[in-house]
């Protein structure tokens, strides 16, 4: 068994998490990553799931491998997540239908099968991936910020039924970040996004991996149901 | 393992019965005089999940939309609890 510490993440084939897959594996721990598309990233302590992050059997299978390989989840980050950039009257029921299976379910179904390991062992960080469109209230993102406000609500009342197990519970809520995520969205949009925050530049994987390390710093047992925007945006 | 042939209805009962935190005095697991309180009641079926791909290799997912819309729970008794997952492991 491992001595090091065991870190989920999802949606590791690009952005923020490969970033972060390559940071953790640097820092000398085990990375279990997932993502629809194939590995990109070759490491010792690095496996690769191909899955959808809404398919719960898929999902159940790759929390029970890792926990029969590693015999435990320290870490779990649910940074899978797509976005959509339309007004909320030109928007598809399949574009909600998708935005919510990815930014939502598959938040809610990581969470409760990376949990179930987590109450067995007393132990266990999650964090989840919120964002500043939902406190902004930024239009042309509608289902994208309806989506993340349910993973903020989820989070919160998560936090509360795990409280007594020792899991932590919590979510950061990233500025945009130059990722595929937001590559079609016009500049005009962006600035405008960038002036309402207090510090008025895109953020970097790296101010994410800061707000995350702090959430599942052993010192951070009596922080939960918190989400932590950057860039001075408030809730 | 047990292949799916040799899984019984016995067996089933040793894996649930042996999951338990601890001794049971009575059948009812849940609800009025059960062994476990709600926070019990989760951590308990998350290792009984485990304990059930372990020795059956199987994934289930026991608080399932089969499980939930019953109008008796199947984490009421033991028995109920045994049959339960003798018909999820039948599928």
């Amino acid at each position: 068994m491992t001595t090091k510490r065991v870190i989920l993440i999802t949606g590791t084939s690009r952005g923020i998490g490969h970033t972060m897959a390559e940071y953790f594996l640097a820092r000398g721990d085990v990375v279990c990553g997932c993502s629809r598309a194939p590995a990109t990233i070759q490491h010792a302590d690095y496996s690769h799931f191909e899955l959808d992050v809404s398919d719960e059997a898929g999902v159940v299978k790759m929390v029970r491998a890792v926990e029969r390989q590693h015999h435990r989840i320290d870490v779990m980050l649910n940074n899978a997540g797509i976005a959509s950039m339309n007004h909320a009257l030109l928007s598809t029921a399949a574009t909600a239908r998708t935005i919510f299976a990815t930014n939502f379910l598959g938040t809610f179904l990581f969470c409760r099968e990376a949990a179930k390991i987590m109450v067995r062992q007393k132990s266990g960080r999650i964090v989840n991936f919120a964002t500043v469109a939902t406190p902004l209230r930024l239009e042309g993102e509608s289902l994208y910020a309806a989506s993340k406000a349910a993973v903020e609500s989820f989070t919160q009342v998560l936090a509360r039924e795990l409280g007594p197990t020792g899991i932590t519970v919590n979510a950061v809520g990233p500025t945009p970040v130059p990722t595929d995520l937001i590559k079609n969205v016009p500049k005009e949009k962006m600035d405008a996004l960038l002036a309402r925050q207090a510090i008025r530049r895109f953020g970097s994987t790296e101010d994410v991996i800061n707000a995350v390390e702090f959430f599942i710093s052993p010192r951070s047992s009596f922080i939960t149901g918190q989400t932590l925007y950057l860039g001075g945006v408030n809730g | 393992m047990s292949s799916k042939s040799e899984i019984t209805l016995e067996k089933i009962r040793s894996v649930v019965v042996n999951t338990l935190p601890g001794p049971v005095a009575g059948e009812t697991l849940f609800g009025p005089g059960g062994a476990l309180d709600s926070l019990g009641l989760v951590s308990y079926l998350a290792d009984l999940e485990i304990r059930i791909g372990e020795e059956f290799g199987r994934e289930l997912v026991l608080a399932s939309e089969q499980a939930m819309s019953r109008s008796r729970s199947p984490f009421r008794t033991v028995t109920a609890l045994t049959e339960y997952i003798n018909e999820l492991l039948a599928q």
